[in-house]
C-alpha cells in the first residue's frame, strides 16, 4: 500500500513543479550529498572485485577505465575455505549466532516489560521506567569487568560460566539492549488507544491473547526499528565480542576482519572482500524490515 | 434471562474526592431499551463501564441474568460494549473484526463466518468485509462496532455515546438503524449518551444521572409530562423549561403565587395550592416549557405573561423568542407565521397542566 501510494504521488507532482529551479537545485545537492556518503561503500567494493595484484599498482576507480579488471575472484577464493573455523564463512555464521537471539531476545523482552509498564497495574510503574531510562547513559566498557567477574562466579557457583562462549556474549548484548529497547516500545505502546484493549478484554482476550493478537501487531514499526537498531549495534560489535569470547576459536566477523588488518602484510583483499560480505548482511535485514515502517498503522482504530 | 439489576451501585475512584456514581439503583428488564443520560461528568460511563467489569465495583452489586457479577471478569459477563471510539482492531479487515471474539470462544470457522455474514448483511457491510478500518468511513466504523456486538448474540448490549462522532444527518440514520436492531435483536440494551433527544427518541426508559447521582427513572413521556425535580424538567426537553421565582402569599389560607414585578398571573388549582402549602415554603419555582407557551388565547388558562420580544429565531416551522418579563428571561415557542418583531409587547399564556412547580431549595417538584 505505501508503495503504491508513493507511486501516485509522483505521479501527481506535475512536470512543470518537478522542473522548478528550486526543485533542481535541491535534486542536485542532494545527489552530491549521497554520492559522497557512498564513495567509501563503492570503493570497497570495487577493491573486493580486483585482482589482489593491482592493489598496490593503481587506484580502484582505474576500474571505470578498464572494467574487464573486475573478478570474482577474491570472492570464489575467500568462499572456497568453506566453513572451517578461522574462515570467513565460520565468521560469518558466528555473527549470525550471537545477533539473531540476540535481536530476538531484546525485542521480546523489550515488549513484554513495556506492555507491563504502560497496560499494566502496579505500583512504581512509573519509577521503574525512570531507572530503566537512567540505565541507558551506563557506557558499556564501565561493565566490562565486573560482567566479566560476575560470570566466573556463575562458574564457581554453578559450574556454569559464561565467559568465552557464545551465549555469554548474547547475554551481554541484550542486557545492554534492553533500556533503550523497552524506552523506545513504552512510549510506542503509551500511543495505543486503551479503548483496543478493553474491547478485546470484554471479546475474552486474556492478556497473552491481548500481547500477540493486538498489541504486537500494532507496535511492528517500532519493533522493526528496534530490530534494526539493535541487529546494527550487534553486528558491528567488536568490542564486546573481544573481550568476553576471548579464545574461543570461533569469531564473529568483527574480530575476523580485525585480525586481518592486524597481520603485517594486510591482507587488503580479504579484508575488503570480508567487509563486504559484512555489510550484505545488515542491508539484506534493513530492507526486509523496511515493509513495515508503514506511517499510520493505528488510523482507523478510534474515531 | 438477561436482566441487568444495579444494587446501590457506588464507585469512588482511587484518589478522587466525591462518589463519581452514588448508590444507583436500577433494575432493567429482559430485552428493555434503556438511556443513560446526564450533563458531562454524571457518572454515566462510569456506570457503564461498572456493568462491563472494566471497573472496579467500590460497593453495591451488579446482577446480570441471575448471576451477581462483581467479580467475573468482562469476558464471563456476557455482554457486549460498543465504544464511544469504535476501538476497531486497526490491523484486522472488518471480517477480523467481527470475527475475533468468536475465534477466541473457539466457535467453529463455518458459524462464524454465518454470523459475521448474518450481522454484515443487516448493517449493509457486506462489501466491506475485506477492508481495514481505515479505509472505512466514520458511519461505516460505527457499523462495524455495531457487528462486532452483535455477532457475539451477548445478554446486554452496552453502548457509550456510540453516535457522538457522526455529522447530525448521520446520526439520525444510525438512531434509527440501532432502534431497528433493538426491535429485530429483543436483546437487552444500556445506552449512555449526553443528549437528551437521542434518549427520548429510542430509550423504553430513561435514567437521569448528575453528578452521580439517579434523578429520575421513567418512560420518555413520564420524564417529560412529570419530572420529579427541577434537573430532570431543565434537562429534558429542547429547548428547556423556563424556570422562574416567584412569592408564595398566604391570604386567610389562600394560597397565592406572584411575581416580584407582577408581569406574570399565575392562577393555581387546588392540588398545587395545597402541594405549596403543604411544602411550607415562601418561595416557588415555577417551570414552563417553551413550547406550553405561546400568544394565542387559550381557555384552561394556567399562566398569563407580559413580556418584550428580544430574539427571534427563526426555524423554519417554528420560532423561538426569547423574551424578558421582569427580571426573568424566557424562551417561547411560537407559530412561524406569527407576525413579530425585536421590541414588540406580547401577552402570553400557558394552559394550567404545563405548569410544575419546584421547591426552592431541594428542586423536587411540588404536587
Ligand atoms: N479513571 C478515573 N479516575 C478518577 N476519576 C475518574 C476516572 N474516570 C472518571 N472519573 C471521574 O468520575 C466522574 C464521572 O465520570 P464519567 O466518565 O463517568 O462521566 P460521564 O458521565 O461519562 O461524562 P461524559 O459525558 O463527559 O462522558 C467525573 O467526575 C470524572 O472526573
Ligand atoms: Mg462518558
Amino acid at each position: 500500500m505505501a508503495k503504491s501510494t508513493s507511486v501516485d504521488d509522483r505521479r501527481l507532482v506535475p512536470l512543470a513543479k518537478r522542473l522548478r529551479p528550486s526543485r533542481v537545485v535541491l535534486n542536485v545537492v542532494l545527489g552530491i550529498v549521497a554520492i559522497f556518503w557512498l564513495v567509501p561503500t563503492i570503493s570497497l567494493l570495487v577493491i573486493s572485485l580486483r585482482p589482489e595484484a593491482l592493489f598496490g599498482q593503481s587506484g580502484w576507480w582505474k576500474v571505470f577505465t578498464a572494467p574487464s579488471q573486475l573478478t570474482w575472484g577474491n570472492y570464489a577464493a575467500i568462499f572456497s575455505q568453506g566453513f572451517h573455523t578461522g574462515g570467513v564463512l565460520d565468521s560469518l555464521m558466528t555473527s549470525l549466532e550471537i545477533t539473531i537471539p540476540a535481536t530476538i531476545l531484546v525485542a521480546l523482552i523489550s515488549s513484554l516489560a513495556a506492555y507491563s509498564l504502560v497496560f499494566g497495574y502496579w505500583r512504581g510503574r512509573d519509577i521503574i521506567f525512570l531507572v530503566i531510562v537512567g540505565l541507558m547513559v551506563v557506557p558499556l566498557q564501565v561493565a566490562l569487568i565486573p560482567v566479566v567477574q560476575f560470570y566466573r562466579e556463575l562458574g564457581n557457583l554453578f559450574g556454569l560460566n559464561p565467559y568465552g562462549t557464545i551465549p555469554g556474549v548474547i547475554i551481554f548484548h541484550v542486557a545492554f539492549g534492553l533500556p533503550f529497547g523497552i524506552f523506545l516500545m513504552r512510549n510506542f505502546f503509551t500511543g495505543i488507544p486503551k479503548d483496543l484493549l478493553e474491547a478485546g478484554r470484554i471479546e475474552g482476550a486474556g492478556e497473552w491473547k491481548i500481547f500477540y493478537r493486538i498489541v504486537l501487531p500494532l507496535a511492528l514499526p517500532a519493533i522493526a526499528s528496534l530490530a534494526i537498531f539493535q541487529f546494527i549495534w550487534v553486528w558491528n560489535d567488536l568490542l564486546v565480542a573481544l573481550v568476553f569470547l576471548g579464545g574461543n576459536v570461533h569469531a564473529p566477523l568483527t574480530i575476523f576482519l580485525y585480525d586481518q588488518t592486524r597481520s603485517l602484510a594486510a591482507n587488503y583483499w580479504i579484508v575488503s572482500t570480508g567487509a563486504v560480505v559484512s555489510i550484505v548482511i545488515p542491508l539484506i535485514v534493513f530492507f526486509s524490515f523496511q515493509r513495515y515502517f508503514i506511517r499510520g498503522v493505528l488510523a482507523g482504530a478510534v474515531k | 434471562m438477561s436482566s441487568v439489576n444495579l444494587r446501590e451501585l457506588t464507585k469512588r475512584y482511587a484518589g478522587g474526592a466525591t462518589l463519581s456514581l452514588d448508590s444507583m439503583n436500577l433494575e432493567i428488564a429482559h430485552g428493555e431499551f434503556i438511556c443513560l443520560v446526564g450533563p458531562s461528568g454524571c457518572g454515566k460511563t462510569t456506570a457503564l463501564r461498572m456493568i462491563a467489569g472494566l471497573e472496579s465495583v467500590t460497593s453495591g452489586e451488579i446482577e446480570i441474568g441471575d448471576r451477581v457479577v462483581n467479580d467475573l471478569p468482562p469476558r464471563d459477563r456476557d455482554i457486549a460494549l460498543v465504544f464511544q471510539s469504535y476501538a476497531l482492531y486497526p490491523h484486522m479487515t472488518v471480517y477480523g473484526n467481527m470475527s475475533f471474539g468468536l475465534e477466541l470462544r473457539k466457535v467453529p470457522k463455518d458459524e462464524i463466518k454465518a454470523a459475521v455474514t448474518d450481522a454484515a448483511r443487516i448493517l449493509d457491510l457486506e462489501e466491506y468485509l475485506d477492508r481495514k478500518p481505515a479505509q472505512l468511513s466514520g458511519g461505516q466504523r460505527q457499523r462495524v462496532a455495531l457487528g462486532r456486538a452483535i455477532v457475539r448474540n451477548p445478554a446486554a448490549f452496552l453502548m457509550d455515546e456510540p453516535l457522538s462522532n457522526l455529522d447530525a444527518k448521520l446520526r439520525v440514520q444510525t438512531r434509527a438503524e440501532i432502534a431497528r436492531l433493538h426491535h429485530r435483536l429483543g436483546a437487552t440494551m444500556i445506552y449512555v449518551t449526553h443528549d437528551q433527544v437521542e434518549a427520548m427518541t429510542m430509550a423504553d426508559r430513561i435514567a437521569v444521572l448528575n453528578m452521580g447521582k439517579l434523578e429520575q427513572v421513567g418512560s420518555p413521556r413520564e420524564l417529560y409530562d412529570r419530572p420529579a425535580n427541577q434537573f430532570v424538567a431543565g434537562f429534558i426537553g429542547s429547548p428547556s423549561m423556563n424556570f422562574m421565582p416567584l412569592l408564595v402569599e398566604n391570604v386567610d389560607g389562600a394560597i397565592r403565587v406572584v411575581s416580584a414585578q407582577h408581569h406574570m398571573d399565575v392562577i393555581l388549582s387546588d392540588a398545587e395550592a395545597d402541594a405549596i402549602r403543604r411544602a411550607g415554603v415562601s418561595n416557588v419555582v415555577l417551570g414552563v416549557r417553551p413550547e406550553h407557551i405561546d400568544n394565542q388565547p387559550r381557555r384552561d388558562l394556567g399562566l398569563e405573561i407580559r413580556a418584550s420580544v428580544e430574539v427571534i429565531e427563526f426555524l423554519g416551522n417554528e420560532v423561538h423568542v426569547h423574551v424578558s418579563s421582569g427580571d426573568d428571561e424566557l424562551v417561547v415557542i411560537v407559530d412561524a407565521r406569527t407576525p413579530l418583531s425585536i421590541g414588540d409587547t406580547l401577552t402570553l399564556s400557558a394552559p394550567s397542566d404545563g405548569l410544575h412547580f419546584f421547591h426552592p431549595e431541594t428542586g423536587v417538584v411540588l404536587r
